[in-house]
């Protein structure tokens, strides 16, 4: 599958629709087949070590499992790290920038936080270990939608912004990976409801350039189904018998579900990239049992 | 009654949006004249409220159309970054010429839209605005969805910060070229340092934005202390919004922890989209069933069956699953915290008569929230 043939994979989407997970699953997936992969986290929740039984350490490359390690991208230390990269002396960083005054305004400078972390995932896109790269595939858990757009933006902001400089050059280096469907792809995760539908839509109508990055939209939580919406409608009118009429109404609701289900479904094919679907596991606390579940999911269906 | 403003939070997803509608609904209906200032409302939610695209001057919410009688109302509005901006310019920018200056910086356009905080300081800028015309007994915020509560509540500090006198100072030395004397060698790495990171061009259109903004410093300063108090003050409440789901449930926790530690006051949780438990009703047997007719072909009725027989248990699993959940949300909270629960219902809110029904379960909110 030419999804897992990609470099780098950023998973956004509805916030609570699931992204983390999905993120967990599909490295998951991709380290039992053998690859190499570095499972990124943009947001700083740093959850996922905890999950697989390990401590969280922040911006620190970890093992969790087979060939699968976890790294938490915050952009406080990433801005350190690219910083002191570029003047070459730590306390001059201290004393400059997270200093009252300039920290701030550092944190005000648009875009800048999560260029810099996109610029730490390329980075590492890039780094080599006897001469192959060290990572086969990165999945990065990115910002949910509007914060995840702005991160998808931040390049060319950056390059706006600035036109020269370093900042610009980064920014140009980053666009250049990140902006090329060779290497990247990007996963849009949604829930199959009327909100979330639209968002992720529109959140692809904004991507402008970046929509053929769209490698898969991922419907997550679909229910089961015991009929079809239309087995439903001509059948259940017959239903109703004395003592039906509780359980009836209960069945229209779940049924009411299946039906914007299957619109939601209808509606995501008009996206030019495949639809998969995982199932509603009954509640939503991130768990290991839960990521392995959905990787083999996931394996079936890549 | 003093209660004036009622902020809603929460993360993504739990219906944030569409619950501050609903309680600014509510609110309406109860005789006040209410304000909903939403920030990035679905396309659907705007046209729910039946006045089409939402925008930053205040429309009324047409409740006469779903036969509702009241002696309040209801304004809708939309949250629009770039004219607040250019609003707080016009009102503390000073002379037309100094106004100007700063309106026509091409870093101001950048800045004024994609600063990080700028969105929610934004909104509590229109929310005062709103607040000091005096046109509403009451105006309720929806929040932009964030990454971490403290990014909503430290936006003030945050943008304050970046227009702090030191960082104008430091980054007005290359352009006022008065004061080599009192140039400081920090403010002289400083500068040298960001010239070699972002080009000597732009760190001049900055230095340029910065001291175009120094006449306005004072206002801006002194307007964030008065919206700050506001948010503080007994006036306010932050509703925190939620579903039974984990992720959201932990986040309202650690807002409410934070409203806590830093002395707002906290009204109660919405917890939306609540399974209802099964009625004892609602088990059924196969033997309950009718006959087939004939008009329905065999497949169709088996299919059909068993999403009826199924039904109790479904819900069951999930209603258990809940239960849970909320009474671990109760606990932590401790047990004087309001928790109001609006149950899974049929479908999205997608018109004012839905809305209305949401209000309706949101009635008991707006009544306990009303005696502040």
């Amino acid at each position: 599958m030419s999804l897992l043939n990609k470099r780098v994979l950023l998973v956004t989407g509805k916030g609570g629709a699931g992204k983390s997970t999905l993120a967990a699953s599909l490295a998951l997936a991709a380290a039992e087949r053998g690859k190499r992969v570095l499972l990124v986290e943009t947001h700083g929740s740093n959850r996922l070590p905890v999950v697989f039984g390990k401590r969280s350490m922040n911006y620190q490359v970890q093992h969790l499992t087979s060939s699968l390690y976890h790294l938490s991208v915050t952009s406080q230390k990433a801005l350190e790290e690219y910083i002191v990269g570029v003047i070459k002396l730590r306390a001059l960083y201290k004393l400059v920038f997270r200093n009252r005054v300039m920290g701030p305004f550092m944190d005000a400078v648009p875009g800048l936080h999560e260029l810099i972390q996109l610029g730490k995932v390329m980075n590492l896109e890039r780094t080599k270990e006897r001469g192959k790269p060290e990572w086969d595939l990165m999945v990065v858990d990115a910002p949910a939608t509007g914060h995840g757009l702005s991160m998808l933006n931040a390049p060319a902001s950056m390059m706006e912004l600035t036109r020269t400089g370093p900042f610009y050059e980064n920014a140009k280096l980053v666009q250049s990976i990140w902006g090329d469907p060779k290497r990247t792809g990007l996963l849009l995760v949604t829930l199959p409801e009327d909100m979330p539908v639209n968002e992720t839509l529109d959140l692809y109508t904004r991507l402008g350039d970046y929509q053929k990055q769209l490698v898969l939209c991922v419907l997550n939580e679909v229910h089961v189904a015991p009929a079809t919406s239309s087995q439903w409608a001509h059948a259940s009118p017959h239903l109703s018998a004395p003592g039906l009429l509780q359980a009836k109404t209960l069945a229209d609701r779940h049924m009411g579900r299946i039906d914007r289900q299957e619109q939601a479904r209808e509606r995501l094919s008009a996206l030019p990239c495949p639809l998969v679907e995982l199932p509603f596991l009954g509640h939503r606390d991130l768990n290991l049992a839960d990521i392995t579940q959905l990787a083999n999911q996931l394996q079936e269906a890549l | 009654m003093s209660l004036r403003v009622l902020v809603c939070c929460g993360s993504g997803g739990v219906g944030k949006t569409t619950t501050s509608a609903a309680l600014a609904m509510q609110a309406a209906l109860c005789g006040q004249r209410v304000a909903v200032l939403t920030i990035d409302p679905a396309k659907r939610l705007a046209d729910s409220l039946g006045i089409g695209p939402l925008s930053n001057t205040p429309q009324r919410v047409p409740l006469q159309h779903i036969g509702i009688e009241t002696s309040g109302h209801l304004d809708a509005l939309m949250l629009d970054m770039k004219a607040t901006w250019d609003g707080v310019v016009r009102r503390f920018g000073g002379s037309h010429q100094a106004q100007q200056r700063i309106l026509d910086n091409r870093y101001y356009e950048l800045a004024s839209t994609r600063l990080a905080g700028s969105h929610e300081y934004m909104a509590m800028q229109r929310l005062y605005e709103l607040y000091e015309s005096g046109d509403y007994d009451l105006i309720l915020l929806d929040t932009p969805p964030t990454r971490h509560a403290m990014e909503f509540l430290s936006a003030p500090q945050r943008l304050n910060g970046l227009f702090d006198e030191g960082v104008m100072h430091w980054l007005s030395l290359p352009r006022s070229k008065r004061g080599f004397k009192a140039l400081e060698r920090g403010s002289e790495v400083v500068v040298s340092v960001l010239k070699k990171l972002i080009g000597a061009g732009t760190m001049e259109e900055i230095a340029e934005f910065f001291d175009a903004m120094k006449g306005m410093w004072a206002g801006f300063q002194e307007r964030s202390a008065a919206v700050d108090a506001l948010l503080a003050s007994d006036e306010t409440r932050f509703v925190l919004v939620t579903t039974p789901a984990p992720a959201a449930r932990k986040e309202a926790q650690e807002f409410a922890d934070l409203l806590a530690e830093t002395q707002r006051p906290f009204g109660g949780f919405v917890v939306n989209r609540v399974v209802p438990f099964p009625g004892p009703q609602t088990r059924i047997t196969p033997a309950q069933l009718p006959p087939r007719p004939d008009a329905v072909p065999e497949e169709t009725w088996r299919a059909a069956s068993l999403a009826l027989l199924a039904a109790a248990d479904r819900q069951q699993t999930l209603a258990d699953g809940e239960a849970k959940a909320m009474a671990q949300l109760r606990e932590q909270a401790g047990g004087s915290v309001s928790l109001w629960t609006v149950p899974e219902l049929e479908a999205d809110v997608h018109d004012l008569r839905s809305l209305a029904i949401l209000a309706k379960h949101l009635a008991p909110a707006i009544q306990e929230l009303g005696q502040i």
